[in-house]
């Protein structure tokens, strides 16, 4: 399934709705529906706000692939390439506003990986193991 | 999400009601930093119908509460649900914002609060 929008705040609800149906659909609880949406949503927030600037009328795709294990969520937009060392998570101990959406991110998803290979634009690949299905920690 | 304010003997209450996003939250700042910048007493922000914070909302949160400091105006947050607490937490915090569990607490202890306390 592939879904793109214009980068408008406003219609970033529609991402959260089908990834919560998505996530409803094979099984995770609420409480980790709600996560997931808020992970996916902040990865295209970040794109809205730092990789277009805020400018709207732009798209961003996000794909959302169903594997026997896990959930992949590729974002992708046309903007600038993003520096990948600047994709960092806020200190734990850090406590101010903003710097927020990425912890989320790198909390709520079990893996993320920047794809610097990619073409034009850039490709943010983020993974969900499902129920039940990720691997033990050695 | 819809934001609607009222007062209760001095207290200016914000009930913030639905999803706050990058979207929605300009709204929720406009009427919390117009409120906080008016000087009330206490201020406090109703979240116990809003079903999904991102990071510019909790943004927003400690933008009224970093402003409360400058205006020496009480504030805090009640109701709210158990998603939102746990991004609270897991943004460590949930140690800086005045939290009650409803309404009738919050009425009752904000006036009893540091005004200052946080960031």
């Amino acid at each position: 399934m592939k879904i793109a929008i214009s980068s408008e705040p406003k219609l970033l609800h529609i991402l959260r709705g089908v990834i919560r149906w998505q996530a409803r659909e094979l099984g995770f609880s609420e409480a980790d529906t709600d996560c997931l949406a808020l992970a996916i949503d902040e990865a295209a927030s970040n794109v809205i706000r730092h990789t277009y600037g805020g400018r709207p009328g732009i798209m961003l795709s996000l794909e959302i692939a169903v594997y026997a294990d896990r959930l992949e969520f590729i974002l992708e937009d046309s903007g600038p390439k993003v520096k990948a060392e600047s994709i960092r998570p806020r200190s734990f101990d850090d406590v101010r506003p903003g710097g927020l959406g990425t912890l989320f991110i790198q909390t709520y998803t079990d893996t993320s990986c920047y794809d610097a290979s990619y073409g034009e634009g850039n490709r943010l690949k983020l993974v969900k193991f499902l129920p039940g299905k990720a691997p033990e920690r050695k | 999400m819809t934001v609607q304010l009222r007062k209760i003997n001095g207290v200016s209450i914000i009930d913030c009601t639905g999803e706050v996003d990058l979207y929605s939250s300009t709204e929720l700042r406009e009427v919390l930093l117009k409120e906080v910048r008016s000087n009330p007493l206490s201020v406090l922000v109703n979240m116990s119908e809003v079903s999904y914070i991102d990071s510019s909302g909790i943004a927003t949160l400690v933008e009224g509460l970093q402003l409360s400091r400058q205006t020496k105006t009480r504030f805090g947050l009640f109701g709210l649900r158990s998603n939102a607490r746990s991004v609270l937490e897991l943004a460590r915090l949930n140690k800086v914002f005045h939290l009650f569990p409803n309404e009738q607490e919050a009425l009752e202890k904000i006036s009893s609060t540091e005004p200052f306390a946080g960031l």
